[in-house]
């Protein structure tokens, strides 16, 4: 057990640190629209530029090649910058980019990677459906074979900046008599193709802007060549990405509330009165989320390490299950902290709108109850 | 950064757990009579073996290792439910070196002397060189040399005929013996200021590890338990209300055992955020702690909440746990109080 890092970790962590001060986008980023998109691709591109893209990615395509520790440094770093989120970038980063750089063929690579990491092709992710949410094996969007083609009809739905994407990993059924787990298959869908619809959907947070989309396929034709991974061995591969990648993108989020509960903890001394807090229900709450955070960060720790020392595991998912609880414990307090202004101009205040935005984090990905049932059944080996 | 145990710490933690599983299985309790315990047969056998003085330099007959060994092994001690009066031998023996004592520092890391915990009760405590004064419980102090005494500011060794008004109490949890006593104010036998060393954060990150102890065998009792228990035709694990009970107990689990690590190194490391990273890790553990143990008695339904369970033991040590060295509240308070760390 040790908690050094090595001299050139430490050279990395400093250049890192260096030139994410001088690079980070000013001002605030906008959480909507073609706004965001300019922002979160403009801020991708600078760090492709750079050469700060893809750390862990292989370098003959474009990454940079670098082992766990050094991603994590990167995390570090960058949440302790304050550097944006580019959101928009997220699933082609840490979910569809992965999978084809584990299961895609030579071409898909060369093709698709450069792409992600350099902000110029923005993916969303197709899985979800109307009656196939927890229980995605049940998807029922069809993909039927015509020759070197895809035909694709159904519909898909809560698909996060769909309208603002330029391609989609999206999960199909290639063998409908196949049982429900070995009939389906990972594909490149690009969202120009000719018989996609999008019908836009807006979140709590902004009751007029959408943040996802229903997509509707209709007979929607795309490549063969498209699929990823083998015909039919689609469930595989979207779950052997789904968890650990997601897990370490988390690092950033665990730093950025840590800093946010040490920015509450002065804005409740201003209100309440330092010499009052230690007796208040407030005081004490945000001393265990300090706590909390504490832990958090350690168990990120003790994830990085178990992955380096070649188990990844399961018991990643006790990491995510424990941050997404903590966050929206944090922002609950944050807007007890705030008071009655906690009800103004939800989209102006950070505060509030994130307060808000905070109840998907128990939903996407996974929805938590969904998550303790894996820790059971995958962590402790409790019977279905 | 690795917090895995390395092969030289994984030795020590197959050393130890084959050797209390052997002589200090849970169900030793069963054996004895109505309060207290035997384990202080088990302090000149620790002692040969080194675990009484991991953090201890050689020079005074420990072994020289760091805060991170003496965590792992405090884990163990918890999944057995040792009695706590080893916290007064590993502590008391550091501060026995620390003063400079090599007799007494080898007497206690021989198990020739007995050490027992004192944990203030709700009067102010006075703490210096010169004088120690105050009401007190006593742990593990009835055939006691010394009482190991200590606060924030900083950590005493007192001979145990200066405490007046002993009077045993019947103990909630009844492995251990306690009693009621004053300290006069007494000058100390040995005493260690807090700017010379930080033994009460060490005390606080040794409780924190053995709670996390209780936190992990309470939750491999569950699991177990809910695998081969059957109603309704099923296991109850398969039942989610069950299920999730157990999801949890593994969240805060890992939650506990990652800081109490991560802030051994920190600890070991004398940063300046140590007392930030031990407080954490007492708040987390002592929580996980006393959580599991109350949802491994709901899930071994009557059978738990009966005395011949070994259910109940771990949720009475966990309340102990709560109290050395500062409860919830009183930690949460001070925690509040620190400086954001800087890294
Ligand atoms: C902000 C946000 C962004 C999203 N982005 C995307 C995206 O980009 N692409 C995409 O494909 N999907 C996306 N999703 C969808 C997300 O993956 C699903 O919402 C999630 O998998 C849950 O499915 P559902 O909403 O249909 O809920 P349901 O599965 O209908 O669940 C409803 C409730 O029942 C509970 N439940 C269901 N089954 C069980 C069970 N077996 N045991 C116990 N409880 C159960 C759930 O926990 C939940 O509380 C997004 C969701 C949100 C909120």
């Amino acid at each position: 057990m040790d908690l050094h890092f090595s001299a050139e970790d430490q050279q990395f962590r400093e250049m890192a640190r260096d030139w994410l001060r001088d690079n980070i986008p000013a001002g605030r980023r906008p959480h909507h629209g073609e706004e965001m998109r300019t922002f979160d691709t403009a801020w991708q591109k600078t760090q492709f530029d750079a050469g700060w893209a893809g750390i862990s990615w292989p370098t003959e395509y474009g990454g940079l090649g670098l082992d766990l520790t050094r991603q994590l440094i990167w995390y570090e770093e960058y949440a302790r910058a304050g550097a944006p989120d580019n959101h928009l970038c997220f699933v082609g980063l840490n979910h569809a980019g992965p999978t084809i750089v584990s299961h895609g063929d030579e071409h898909q690579k060369r093709k698709y990677l450069k792409p992600v990491l350099s902000g110029e092709s923005i993916w969303c992710q197709g899985f979800s459906e109307p009656n196939s949410g927890s229980d995605l094996a049940s998807l029922s969007t069809r993909a039927e074979i015509d020759g070197d083609e895809l035909v694709i009809t159904g519909s898909k739905i809560w698909t996060s900046h769909g309208h603002l994407s330029d391609m989609q990993e999206l999960l199909v059924r290639t063998d409908p008599d196949a049982p429900k787990h070995k009939g389906i298959s990972w594909v490149i869908f690009d969202m120009k193709v000719a018989g996609l619809e999008l019908r836009p959907i807006n979140i709590m947070t902004a009751p007029n802007l959408p943040h996802f989309v229903q997509c509707f396929y209709d007979e929607a034709r795309i490549p063969l060549a498209n699929v990823v991974g083998g015909l039919n061995n689609g469930w595989k591969i979207a779950m052997s990405t789904l968890g650990f990648e997601r897990g370490t993108a988390q690092i950033k989020d665990q730093i950025r509330y840590a800093h946010l509960v040490e920015e509450m903890i002065t804005r409740a001394k201003k209100r309440f009165g330092s010499e009052n807090l230690h007796t208040d229900e407030i005081g004490s709450r945000l001393a265990q989320l300090r706590a909390d955070m504490a832990a958090a960060r350690a168990m990120t720790y003790m994830t990085v390490s178990r992955a380096k020392a070649g188990n990844p595991g399961a018991e990643s998912s006790l990491m995510r299950a424990m941050v997404g609880q903590v966050q929206q414990k944090v922002r609950r307090l944050a807007l007890d902290i705030i008071g009655p202004e906690a009800l103004e101009n939800p989209d102006e205040d950070d505060w509030v709108y994130f307060y808000l935005r905070t109840f998907s984090t128990t939903i996407a990905a996974g929805t938590s109850q969904i998550q303790r049932n894996i820790i059971g059944e995958r962590v402790l080996g409790l019977p279905k | 950064m690795n917090l895995l145990p390395d092969s030289q710490q994984q030795q020590i933690l197959d050393t130890l757990s084959g050797l209390l599983r052997e002589k200090a299985p849970i169900d030793r309790f069963r054996e004895h009579g109505e309060v207290g315990n035997e384990d202080d047969r088990l302090w000149p056998i620790l002692g040969d073996l080194g675990f009484l003085g991991l953090g201890i330099s050689d020079s005074f007959g420990g072994v020289g290792l760091s805060a991170a060994e003496e965590v792992l092994v405090y884990r163990e001690f918890g999944n057995q439910l040792l009695s706590v009066g080893v916290f007064g031998l590993t502590l008391g023996a550091r501060i026995a070196a620390l003063g400079g004592d090599d007799t007494m520092c080898r007497q206690i890391l021989s198990g020739s002397l007995i050490i027992g915990v004192a944990s203030s009760l709700h009067t102010p405590v006075q703490m210096s060189e010169t004088a120690c004064a105050g009401a007190f419980h006593l742990f593990e102090a009835s055939k006691a040399d010394l009482i190991l005494l200590m606060n924030e500011q900083g950590a005493a060794l007192i001979t145990a005929d200066q405490f007046v008004e002993r009077k045993s109490v019947k103990p909630m949890d009844a492995i251990l013996t306690l009693e009621r006593s004053q300290l006069p104010a007494s000058r100390p036998a040995l005493w260690i200021d807090a700017s010379d060393d930080a033994l009460h954060t060490r005390a606080i990150l040794l409780a924190s590890a053995y709670a996390t102890g209780i936190a992990a065998t309470t939750q491999s009792m569950a699991v177990e338990y809910a695998k081969i228990r059957e109603q309704f035709g099923k296991p109850i694990g398969s039942f989610q209300a069950v299920k999730h009970l157990c999801a949890e107990m593994a969240i805060r689990s890992e939650a506990a055992q990652s800081q109490c690590l991560f802030s051994a190194l920190v600890v070991a490391e004398d940063r300046d955020d140590k007392d930030f990273q031990a407080i954490s890790s007492k708040i987390t553990s002592v929580d996980a702690a006393l959580q599991n143990a109350a949802s491994n008695i709901q899930i071994h339904g009557a059978f738990g909440f009966t005395a011949e369970a070994n259910a109940h033991h771990f949720l009475k040590r966990a309340h102990v746990m709560d109290q050395l060295w500062g409860d919830l509240r009183h930690q949460r308070a001070r925690l509040l109080s620190l400086p954001t760390p800087a890294t």
